[in-house]
C-alpha cells in the first residue's frame, strides 16, 4: 500500500528552479552525507549500506552492500567503480530525470560509493542519447572539481578520486555490466563469461563495481539517515522465504504507455500495478481498459488486467510469471491494442539489441521476430506458436544457454505473451488477416 | 595532411590519461570525429589506431557495433533525428510517426534528405516515455512528436 | 590427477581439463565450435552445454541446475558430466537448428564437405529439418579476405576462432567482427588483407567452410585425400604436418598439432612452400656422364648389370656409383669429401657417413651449406609490428630454413667428430672427389659453392634440381623430396620426429634412403624404424632414437639442443 504522505526522496529537488547547481543542491543539505561518510571508515559505510536492504535499482536487484564485499579485501593497485547510466530498457527513464533534474545527488553517491569501495576511479557510463544528462553532469563534475567534491583530498580527507564521463553510443546490451565493461575497454560490447565476476576482476582486469544511477542517489541518504529510516519503507522481508532479501527504501516507477498520464513517481517500493495506474498515471486513457501491463521493463513481461494487483517489489512480479521487477518501468497496453503486434515489437527490439555472441540469441531473437512479421502478415501457422514457446524456453542464462541475461529477457515477453493471451494469437492466426500497425518489417 | 583535426588529436590525447588502457579511448576519439565530420572515415579510423596502438580492423569491429558510427560512404546530414519505435512510443504512434515522416521526406530509416539536411533514423528506446512518442535530435530529446512539430522544430535549425 | 565421471564412466583428468577435454579422455565426444585449445575461451557458441554436477565424498550427487558450457566449466575430483541427457540433446540439436537457418546448404560444393563440424555434429546430434518457414539471408562472399584466404560469408557460425587467432597468436588483428547481431560478419578493414605468414591457420581453425583456402579452392574432395604424418622442412622450427595426397599428388599441408614441436599452428611460408615437389623441373633419372657410364658395348653379363639395366637405370647407377666412390677413396681418401645437407633424415645422413666411413676412416664428411634467412620471426606481433616479450611467443617461424642442422650434425660429430662446413673444405681447395647429397628447394648452388668445388676427378650429385653441379657432375641421382621419404628430423630444440612419405617420386627419382640403402650394399628396404633403431645404438648423441618408434609427437633428444650443439 502507498502512503499518503510519502515525502519523496530521491525526486525531492525535482522542479526546483536550478536544481541542477551545487550551490543549490547544498543548500538544501547536499554533501553532508559524503562529509558523514569521509568521517567513517569506508566498512562502516559499507556496513551501513549492508543493513539498509538497498538492493540494485537497474534490474537484477542485487543487493548493493553484499556486491561491495565481493571486492578482495587485500588489494593493491586501483579497483574501480562504473556507474551504469546505459539505461535503455523499453519504458524506462528514471535516470535520465534524476541525472537531468540533480546531478549532484547522483554524484555524491558516486564518491560515498567510491570511498566504500576504496575506487579511486569512477567511471560513468552513460547512454548517449541523454545529452542533456551529459552535460549536467559535465557541469557538476566541474563544480565539484572546484569545490574540493572531487580529485585530490577531498574535503580535506586523505581520500582522492575521479570521475570520468564515459558516453556510450547506441546499444542496449552495455547496460549488461559486463558488456558495459567491455564497452568501457572501446571494445565491442560483448558481456563476459563469468566467473570471474567483476568484483574480481572487472574493468581493465581489476576489481570493479558496477552500480545503477538510482542505486547511486540512494546511498547519500542512507548514510545520512541511517539503515533504519531506509528499511522504515517498502516490503520487508518474506518470512517464508528464507532467500528473500527484501524490498526497502523508495523507487522510482515509470509509467507509460496507454494511460493518461505518463510519468515518472516515487513511492515506496511494493506499489501495485493498479495503484500506480489509477492514482498516479490518471487511469488508462480513452476510457478504456488495460489488456496487458508491463511491469518493469518489456524484458520482464506481462500481467494481465487480473493481475495488477500485484504489488510491484522485487517479489511480486515473479508471483505472476513475470521475470521480475526490472527497472520498475510500468507499460500499460489497453484492450484496443493486438498482443501479436506488441510481441512483434519487443520481439524486434531483442534482435536488434542481442549483441550477438551466444548463438541461442542472436539466432532465436532473429528466428522469432521472422515468424511474429509472418503472422502479422496473415501467414501464420498455429504450430508457430509452440515453435515460439520452445525457443522462449531455451534461450537464455535460466536455461543456461546463454552468457547473459538479454536473452531471458527477451524470451520472458514471448512466454507471457504466449501463456496468458495464447488464445488472442490463435484467433489471429487462424483469421489470417494482416496488422493494422504501421511497424516496419525487417529494419532489425 | 592528418585526416584528424588538432581539436579531435587533443581530446584523444587529453583521454588518454584517464584510462590504463588505451583502447579504451576508441568510443570518445570515435565520438570526438564523427562530431566533427559526420562520419568516421578509414583514414580517421586508422589514424585513430595508430594513436590507440591497435589494428584499424580493431577499431571498425568496434564502430561498426554499435551502428551509431557512420562510415565516410554513409555521411550523416546537418541534423541527425531519431524516432523512437520501442513499445512506448509505439502504443503512442511512434512507428506512425517514423513512417509519415519517410513518406513526407521520401527516405527510408537510416537515410538522409536529398538536400542532405536531415537523416531520419529510428531508434529502440529512447528513455523518454513518459513522452512518447519521442524524437532525439543530435543529442537532445523532444517529447510528445506529431509529424508537424517535427518538421517545424528541424527547419528552426540551423 | 583428480577423477570425474563422464556419462557413468569414471576416468582421470588433467586438474587443468575443461570439460571437453575430460570427457575426450572418457572417449566422449562434446561438440563445439568456438572453443579451440590455442585460443581464449569465450563460451558463445553454446554447443557445448552440458550437465554439470559433483559426487560428494559421501556418495551422493548433486547436479547443477543448468546446463553449463563445457569449454568455460573446469573440473576437479568428483566432477560429474553429463552429455547425454535429453536436456542436453535438446539443447544440441536446436543450437544447431539454430546456426543451420540461415547456411546455406551448399555442401555438394562446399571446399570443407566432409570434414565439416556442421555436418558432422547435424549427424550426430541434430535433426534433419529445419523448421525455418521464411527465406534464408543470402551474404556476398569475400574473396579479398587475404591473398590466401575467401569467405563465403554465409557458411560462418560466427564462432570468432579467426579473429581472436588474429589477434592472439598472430598479433597483427587484421580480422575483425563486423555489426551486430543477426548482421555481424567477418570481415577485414578496407585495404587491410589478412596476409601475415600465419594467416592460412584461420583455414584450419575454421570449423565450418566459411574461411577457404584459394590454393585448395574446388581442387579436390576432402574424401579422396590420404594423410600421411609428417614435418615441415622450411625451418628449424619442425612444424608436425599432414601430407594431404591423392594419387601421388599433393594438394595441402595442414599443422598437426604437437605440443612438443610448434604447438596447433604452422606458417603460411611451410604450408604453401611444398609446390616445388612437383616442380617439372625436379631430377627424375638418373645420369652418367660418358666418362663413368659402361661403354654400351661392354654392357653385357659380364658387367653384371644383368638384363634389367634397359629398363630400370638405377642398376646401372648405383653400381657405377658405388664403384667410382670405391675407386676415388683408394686414390685419395683424404681428398674424398661427402656433403651432408641439413634436408638429409638422420638415417639417410646415417647410411652414407657410416657407409663411407667404413670403407676408409679419412674420408671426409661434411655439412652443406645451412639456408639463413633474416632472423627468427616470432609472434604474437605487438601493435607495431614488433616481437612479443621474452616468455610469451606463441610461434617461431626460424631463420634456418632447415630441418635438420642438428640430427646430420650429431651424425656428423659421431663419425667426423666435429662439425665441418663445405664452404671450410672448398675454401682449403684440397678435394679431389666430391659425393653431394642436396635435397634443397632450387637454386641452392650458388658461384662460392661451385667455384670451391673445382675440378674433381669425381663429383656425385643427388638433389632435386638440375644445377651448376649437376650439370657437370659425373654421376646425378634424382632423390626425393620431403614429401616422398621416411625418416628421422631434428629440429632446433632436440626434437626428433618421424616423417612418413606420403607419395612416390616422380619419374624415376627415388628417396634418399633408398638410394643409400642400395649403395650402401645393405639388405633389405629402406625402414626408417629399424634404422633409428641401430642409430640409437651406436650414436651417443642421437641414443634417444633407440625406441624407434618416435609417436606422433617425436622424443626429445636427451640433451637439450645447447648441449647437444657442444656434445
Amino acid at each position: 500500500m502507498s502512503d499518503q504522505t510519502f515525502e519523496p526522496v530521491l525526486l525531492r529537488r525535482w522542479g526546483k528552479p536550478d536544481s541542477q547547481s551545487l550551490e543549490s543542491y547544498k543548500a538544501d543539505g547536499g554533501y553532508k552525507a559524503l562529509q558523514k561518510a569521509l568521517s567513517m571508515s569506508n566498512t562502516e559505510v559499507i556496513d551501513v549500506v549492508k543493513a539498509s536492504g538497498l538492493r540494485g535499482r537497474g534490474g537484477a536487484g542485487f543487493p548493493t552492500g553484499l556486491k561491495w564485499t565481493f571486492l578482495p579485501k587485500d588489494v593493491t593497485g586501483p579497483i574501480y567503480l562504473c556507474i551504469n547510466g546505459d539505461e535503455s530498457e523499453p519504458g524506462t527513464f528514471n535516470n535520465r530525470v534524476l541525472i537531468e533534474e540533480d546531478p549532484h545527488q547522483v554524484l555524491e553517491g558516486i564518491v560515498i560509493s567510491s570511498y566504500a569501495t576504496r575506487a579511486t576511479t569512477a567511471y560513468f557510463y552513460l547512454r548517449y542519447e541523454y545529452g542533456r544528462c551529459y552535460r549536467a553532469l559535465k557541469k557538476a563534475i566541474d563544480e565539484m572539481y572546484a569545490n574540493n567534491l572531487l580529485g585530490k583530498n577531498i574535503l580535506g580527507s586523505e581520500y582522492s578520486l575521479d570521475i570520468y564521463l564515459h558516453r556510450g553510443a547506441c546499444a542496449y546490451i552495455c547496460g549488461e555490466e559486463t558488456g558495459l565493461i567491455e564497452s568501457l575497454e572501446g571494445k565491442r560490447a560483448w558481456p563476459r563469461i563469468k566467473p570471474p565476476f567483476p568484483a574480481i576482476e572487472g574493468a581493465f582486469r581489476r576489481p570493479t563495481v558496477v552500480n545503477n544511477v538510482e542505486t547511486m542517489a540512494c546511498i547519500p541518504h542512507i548514510v545520512e539517515r541511517g539503515a533504519e529510516w531506509f528499511m522504515s519503507m517498502g516490503v520487508p522481508k518474506d518470512p517464508n522465504n528464507p532467500r528473500d532479501a527484501g524490498s526497502y527504501g523508495p523507487k522510482l516507477y515509470c509509467i507509460s504507455g496507454h494511460v493518461n498520464k505518463p510519468g515518472l513517481v516515487e513511492l515506496p517500493m511494493g506499489v501495485t500495478a493498479r495503484e500506480l495506474i489509477d492514482k498516479h498515471a490518471g487511469g488508462v486513457w480513452k476510457g478504456r481498459k488495460a489488456k496487458a501491463v508491463v511491469p518493469g521493463g518489456i524484458s520482464m513481461g506481462f500481467m494481465t488486467e487480473k493481475e495488477l494487483d500485484t504489488p510491484l517489489d522485487f517479489n511480486g512480479p515473479g508471483r505472476v510469471g513475470c521475470l521480475g521487477l526490472g527497472t520498475a518501468a510500468v507499460i500499460v497496453i489497453d484492450d484496443h491494442t493486438s498482443m501479436v503486434d506488441v510481441l512483434y515489437n519487443a520481439c524486434r527490439f531483442f534482435a536488434h539489441e542481442s549483441c550477438g555472441q551466444c548463438t541461442p540469441c542472436r539466432e532465436g531473437t532473429a528466428w522469432s521476430t521472422k515468424i511474429l512479421e509472418r503472422i502479422r502478415d496473415g501467414r501464420g501457422k498455429l504450430s508457430d506458436i509452440d515453435l515460439l514457446m520452445e525457443i522462449a524456453s531455451s534461450i537464455g542464462t535460466i536455461p543456461g544457454s546463454t552468457i547473459c541475461g538479454l536473452a531471458d529477457g527477451a524470451a520472458w515477453p514471448m512466454k507471457n505473451a504466449i501463456t496468458k493471451f495464447r488464445g488472442e494469437f490463435e484467433e489471429y492466426i487462424k483469421s489470417g488477416r494482416k496488422s493494422e500497425s504501421r511497424q516496419l518489417a525487417g529494419a532489425h | 595532411m592528418s585526416e584528424l583535426s588538432e581539436n579531435a588529436k587533443k581530446v584523444i590525447t587529453d583521454h588518454l590519461g584517464r584510462y590504463p588502457s588505451k583502447q579504451a579511448v576508441t568510443l570518445p576519439a570515435l565520438h570526438v570525429v564523427q562530431e566533427e565530420r559526420g562520419c568516421v572515415s578509414n583514414r580517421a579510423m586508422q589514424e585513430i589506431a595508430e594513436i590507440l596502438e591497435l589494428s584499424p580492423a580493431q577499431i571498425h569491429d568496434t564502430m561498426s557495433f554499435y551502428g551509431f558510427f557512420r562510415t565516410e560512404k554513409d555521411p550523416l546530414g546537418k541534423v541527425r533525428i531519431w524516432i523512437c519505435r520501442s513499445l512506448p512510443c509505439m502504443l503512442r504512434g511512434g512507428e506512425e510517426l517514423l513512417a509519415e515522416l519517410c513518406d513526407r521526406w521520401g527516405i527510408q530509416p537510416g537515410e538522409t534528405t536529398a538536400d542532405g539536411k536531415i537523416t531520419l533514423e529510428l531508434a529502440e528506446c529512447l528513455g523518454a516515455c513518459d513522452g512518447a512518442p519521442c524524437m532525439l535530435v543530435n543529442d537532445e530529446l523532444s517529447l510528445c512528436m506529431t509529424a508537424d512539430q517535427v518538421e517545424n522544430q528541424v527547419r528552426g535549425m540551423p | 590427477m583428480p577423477k570425474v565421471i563422464v556419462n557413468d564412466i569414471e576416468v582421470e583428468a588433467d586438474p587443468k581439463d575443461n570439460c571437453i577435454l575430460a570427457a575426450r579422455k572418457a572417449g566422449v565426444e562434446i561438440p563445439h565450435y568456438c572453443w579451440h585449445e590455442a585460443l581464449s575461451v569465450v563460451a558463445s557458441c553454446r554447443m557445448c552445454l552440458v550437465e554439470v554436477g559433483e559426487k560428494k565424498p559421501d556418495g551422493s550427487v548433486v547436479m547443477g541446475p543448468k546446463l553449463v558450457p563445457g569449454c568455460q566449466t573446469p573440473i576437479k575430483e568428483g566432477t560429474i558430466i553429463k552429455t547425454d541427457t535429453p536436456k542436453v540433446k535438446t539443447s544440441q540439436a536446436l543450437t544447431l537448428e539454430l546456426l543451420l537457418l540461415n547456411h546455406p546448404l551448399d555442401c555438394s560444393i562446399c571446399d570443407q564437405a566432409g570434414e565439416c563440424y556442421l555436418q558432422d555434429y547435424t549427424y550426430k546430434f541434430g535433426k534433419a529439418q529445419s523448421r525455418l518457414d521464411e527465406p534464408k539471408i543470402q551474404r556476398d562472399d569475400k574473396y579479398h579476405i587475404g591473398d590466401q584466404i575467401a569467405l563465403f560469408t554465409d557458411r560462418c557460425v560466427m564462432c570468432t576462432r579467426c579473429v581472436r587467432f588474429t589477434r592472439e597468436i598472430s598479433g597483427t588483428a587484421e580480422l575483425q567482427v563486423v555489426a551486430r547481431g543477426s548482421h555481424e560478419e567477418i570481415d577485414v578493414f578496407p585495404e587491410k588483407p589478412c596476409n601475415n605468414k600465419l594467416a592460412g591457420n584461420v583455414v584450419d581453425l575454421c570449423p565450418v567452410g566459411a574461411l577457404c583456402s584459394k590454393d585448395f579452392l574446388y581442387k579436390k574432395r576432402v574424401w579422396w585425400l590420404k594423410h600421411a604424418e609428417s614435418v615441415c622442412t622450411g625451418c628449424s622450427t619442425g612444424c608436425s604436418i599432414y601430407v594431404d595426397q591423392n594419387e601421388d599428388k599433393v594438394y595441402r599441408l595442414r599443422p598437426r598439432a604437437n605440443p612438443l614441436a610448434q604447438g596447433h599452428f604452422m606458417c603460411d611460408e611451410g604450408r604453401f612452400g611444398f609446390k616445388y615437389i612437383a616442380d617439372e623441373r625436379r631430377l627424375t633419372h638418373p645420369r652418367l656422364s660418358s666418362s663413368v657410364s659402361i661403354p654400351k658395348e661392354a654392357r653385357g653379363s659380364s658387367q653384371g648389370l644383368g638384363d634389367l639395366s634397359f629398363t630400370d637405370p638405377w642398376i646401372e647407377a648405383i653400381k657405377v656409383t658405388r664403384n667410382k666412390i670405391k675407386e676415388a677413396i683408394k686414390t685419395d681418401a683424404r681428398g674424398f669429401v661427402a656433403v651432408l645437407s641439413p634436408f638429409m633424415t638422420v638415417e639417410e645422413a646415417y647410411l652414407l657417413a657410416s657407409w663411407l666411413k667404413q670403407l676408409d676412416q679419412r674420408v671426409r664428411l661434411v655439412l652443406g651449406p645451412v639456408p639463413m634467412v633474416g632472423s627468427d620471426d616470432m609472434y604474437p606481433k605487438g601493435p607495431k609490428g614488433e616481437p612479443p616479450e621474452a616468455g610469451k611467443v606463441k610461434f617461431t617461424i626460424r631463420a634456418e630454413k632447415a630441418p635438420n642442422r642438428l640430427g646430420v650434425e650429431a651424425i656428423l660429430r659421431h663419425f667426423e667428430g666435429e662439425v665441418v662446413s663445405v664452404a671450410q673444405v672448398a675454401a682449403k681447395a684440397d678435394a679431389t672427389a666430391w659425393y653431394f647429397v642436396g635435397g634443397y628447394q632450387h637454386g641452392w648452388v650458388n658461384e662460392v659453392i661451385d667455384r670451391g668445388v673445382g675440378k674433381p676427378s669425381l663429383l656425385i650429385v643427388q638433389d632435386l634440381f638440375p644445377s651448376p653441379l649437376s650439370e657437370r657432375a659425373d654421376i646425378v641421382l634424382p632423390s626425393g623430396s620431403f614429401a616422398e621419404r621416411d625418416g628421422t628430423y631434428v629440429n632446433h630444440s632436440g626434437l626428433a620426429q618421424a616423417a612418413t612419405a606420403a607419395v612416390r617420386s616422380p619419374g624415376s627419382a627415388r628417396p634418399d634412403g633408398r638410394i643409400l640403402m642400395e649403395l650402401t650394399e645393405r639388405k633389405g628396404l629402406f625402414n626408417a624404424t629399424s634404422i633409428r633403431k641401430e642409430i640409437g645404438g651406436i650414436v651417443r648423441g642421437l641414443s634417444a632414437l633407440k625406441i624407434g618408434d618416435l609417436g606422433e609427437n617425436g622424443v626429445k633428444l636427451n640433451a637439450p639442443a645447447k648441449e647437444l650443439a657442444n656434445a
